[in-house]
Formats: structure tokens, sequence, C-alpha cells
């Protein structure tokens, strides 16, 4: 008991920490269980005025006490969580009253309005804070089911492209792509008759908060468009130009390296500064700009694949076998270079030790082929 | 001494992987060679789609290999067949 004593001859700070978050971790010493769940009643009443309550006395509580009063008062929210919704100690007053229904419907019988409506309040930022003392985290949204499926229908069935629905949904790239492999997993089990997970997915997913799917009407999952930190752009660069010449952001990515492509080109989604240079026209013709640049991205992505294909094809000969079939492609002696030890060479290299084991060496796939 | 077109064996454990070598006859089998020709992977693959046979990579330089035959490269049985299936003509005459 040495430690909490201690905590608490230091000052009344830990407890008025305990009155804005309900922690209890920061309290210590007491008699009865009653005397506690009085105290919280008080703490209670004194909240609502404004004013804040005076530290008790070192000899009122005991961690037991006050363990057994939190459980009685404002932890008894938690002994029948909401289903639907996210249970996070800070949407709670410190009586276990849910902040987002005062606020709304007022002050009184709030809680019995919302039972009969049947339906919450959506939670605000304030409420998504798992741990009350790191203001700095909020629980961010995860993909709801029905949303899920809207993408891998959009992308599978219908045979949108990956660009457009992300766009569409605010939905980055990387996690369409998952979204539509892991579903594509799902469904290959289904088929397969394998048994899914899905009441705890189901429990998880009630859990935290979800962006909803409502058609026609897309709610925006995440920040779509940032500009990923390429290491070249890290340093600071002084770049003497004359003032009469037009610098623009083609030539500051220049400037940095000579390879390095315009942040304009490096965005995930350039295609949405067309379509904001747009917003003006008739939707008629927005559409039909934007039909057009989605066809021309297909037709370039086809004649790529045509091209590589064609060449891989002039590259290779087929000799069929009895049991497998031999692809010899023609390669040139000269790409292991003058002193034959090119890593660009063909062939295992000699007088170079594995680096398999070496530290450092990324084994797990970090690609998918499709 | 013979000059041989043969094969190295590299790779791992249950995992080979050949060079396809020309080489001093008497030479050790990894020894540094006058010149790698290509490689042999011995692992059929499959194609990503699923569809169609398997396949086995080899990869070779047929104009340099035919040199070789040319100036009196002897090639080993394995060497020989690969290197009759990638240019049927030149290899039966040797």
């Amino acid at each position: 008991m040495a430690a909490p004593q201690h905590a608490l001859r230091r000052g009344s700070s830990s407890l008025t920490r305990f009155t804005s978050c309900s922690q209890l971790s920061s309290l210590s010493i007491s008699r009865t269980s009653t005397r506690s769940s009085h105290y919280f009643r008080k703490l209670e009443a004194t909240a609502e005025k404004g004013e804040v309550l005076k530290p008790m006395e070192e000899e009122e509580l005991s961690l037991k006490a006050l363990a057994d009063g939190w459980l009685e008062g404002p932890g008894s929210a938690f002994k029948d969580p909401l289903h639907g919704s996210t249970n996070y100690l800070n949407a709670y007053s410190p009586s276990g009253k849910l902040f987002r229904l005062n606020t709304r419907k007022g002050e009184e019988g709030s809680e019995a309005n919302a039972t009969s409506d049947g339906q919450l309040p959506p939670e605000r930022l304030e409420d998504l804070m798992p741990f009350p003392l790191n203001t700095q985290f909020r629980s961010q949204s995860v993909l709801s089911e029905e949303l899920r499926e809207e993408i891998y229908n959009r992308v599978v069935v219908n045979g949108s492209s990956v660009r457009s629905v992300s766009a569409e949904f605010s939905v980055s790239m990387e996690r369409v792509g998952a979204v539509v492999r892991m579903k594509q997993i799902e469904k290959d089990w289904q088929k397969d008759g394998k048994s899914l997970a899905k009441p705890y997915a189901q429990a998880v997913l009630n859990m935290l908060p979800t962006t909803p799917y409502i058609p026609n009407d897309p709610q925006p999952h995440e920040d779509i468009n940032d500009l990923p930190v390429h290491s070249h752009t890290t340093q600071q660069i002084f770049y003497p130009t004359s003032e009469s010449r037009d610098f623009t952001r083609a030539d500051a990515g220049r400037a940095f390296n000579t390879d390095l492509l315009p942040a304009d080109a490096r965005i995930p989604h350039p295609q949405l500064i067309e379509e904001h240079r747009e917003r003006n026209f008739p939707p008629a013709v927005r559409q039909n700009l934007i039909d057009e640049r989605e066809r021309r991205e297909i037709q370039d992505r086809e004649r790529r694949k045509q091209k590589m294909m064609e060449r891989e094809k002039r590259q290779v000969t087929v000799v069929p076998g009895k049991r497998h079939e031999f692809r010899f492609k023609d390669i040139s002696v000269d790409s292991v270079g003058k002193n034959g030890r090119s890593p660009a060479g063909v062939g295992w290299r000699y007088g170079f030790p594995h680096e398999d084991r070496k530290r450092g060496q990324v084994k797990i796939p970090t690609r998918v082929d499709t | 001494m013979v000059v041989r077109i043969r094969l190295a064996r590299f790779g791992k454990r249950h995992s080979p992987f050949y060079n396809v070598v020309v080489t001093q006859a008497r030479t050790a089998r990894n020894s540094k060679p006058m010149e790698v020709l290509g490689t042999y992977d011995p692992k059929p693959k499959s194609a990503l789609d699923g569809e169609g046979r398997q396949f086995k990579d080899i990869k070779l330089d047929v104009a340099r290999a035919k040199y070789w035959l040319g100036v009196g490269a002897q090639p080993s049985d394995p060497a020989r067949a690969m290197l009759s299936m990638a240019s049927p003509v030149q290899c039966l005459a040797a």
C-alpha cells in the first residue's frame, strides 16, 4: 500500500483527474463500499453544478471500496454494454450516463427516449477514445460488411477499376485490393463448404465504429489522395534559380531528383484534379469526361499487357516435352558485364554468398501476382 | 583437355537450380566456368491463371552455345538434350 498512499500524499491531482475521466487506477484508501458509492453520487452532483469536489481524506476510501463503488456507480453501464455501438470509457459521464444522449435530447429522461427510438445517436469524436488519458488516439472506422460486399461487386462483378471504386467510396486503393482478395477467399471457402467465423466477425464489428454503405450516398472512409513521402524529398535543398523563370512543381520534383515525378503525378488519384477542374461543367458532360478517362485507362492497360505478352512471345520458344513443356528464353552471356560480376547477369553468381540468412532480408511475399 | 558444356548444380537442398556452363572437363563441378551460357530450373511451374500445361524454365544464349559447339565443346548428355531442344539441327551435327 506504500505506493498509493504516497501518490495521494503528493496532492489532489490524482482525484481531480478521476473526476474528469472515470479512472480508478490513480485513487486510493477508505472503509466501506456504501461510503464510496455515496462519494460517487456526490461527485456527480457537484459535476452537474460545475464545481470540483474536494479530494477525500486519506483514510476515507480504500482501493477495494473504490472499485466496488465504481462497479455499482459509473461502471454499472458496462455490465450491459450497448450493442451495435462502441463502449469506450470516455463516452460516459462520471455517473455512467452516455454523453451523446444528453447533448441530443436534453437533460432529463433521455435514456428512455433513446431506447423507445431504438436508435442511438452516432458517436462523436470525443466518444471514440478507448484510452481516456491518451486523447490523441481516436478509434478509426473499419469497413462495414455491406460496404465490403459492394466494393467486391463493383470490382469483380461490374468490372470497375480499383481506382474509380477507391475514389467513389474514399477507400485507399490498397484497401480496395485487400477487400477484393479477402472477399474472394471468403467466397471460395463458402463454395468449398468451409465454415466461416461469422458470429465472431459480427461481434467484433459491433464493438467498432464502422463506415456504413448507403446506396447513392457514399460515406468517406479515409483520406485517399495523400502524397506519399518519397525519401528524395526529405532533404532540404537550396536550389538557385533565376527570378524570371517559371519554377513549377514539376521543376521542384526534378530539383530533388532527376527521376522524381512531380507531386501531381505521384498522388494516388491524379484524375481527381481533373475532375475538380471540371466541377462547373454540366453533369452529363462531366460524366462523359469521366467515362472517357476510364475507358482510356483501361485501353492503355490492355495495350501495355498485350505489348508485354508479345515481347515475351518473341523471346520465349516453347518446346513440348513428355510431361512438361520447356520454355526457352534467349539471353545474352554479355549480361554479366566485362568483369563477369554484374548482378544483372544470368545464372547463379560465382563468389557471392547467399544473402537469405542475412539479417533484414524480406522473405514474405511483398506483392501478389494476379 | 576437353571443353565441355554441362550443368552445374546450385540452389538449395531439395531445391535444385542449374547453371549451363562451358568449362574445362576436369575442373570441379561448381568451379568458376569459362562462360555461363544460361540456366535450367528443373522445378515445374504452373501458369498463374492455372491453365495450360506445367512448364520448366530454361534460359540459354543459343548463339553462344552454337559457337562453342562449333569450336569443339562436348556437351554432356543432359546438356545435349537441352541444346537439341533449343536448336535441333546444330546439336545433332555436333
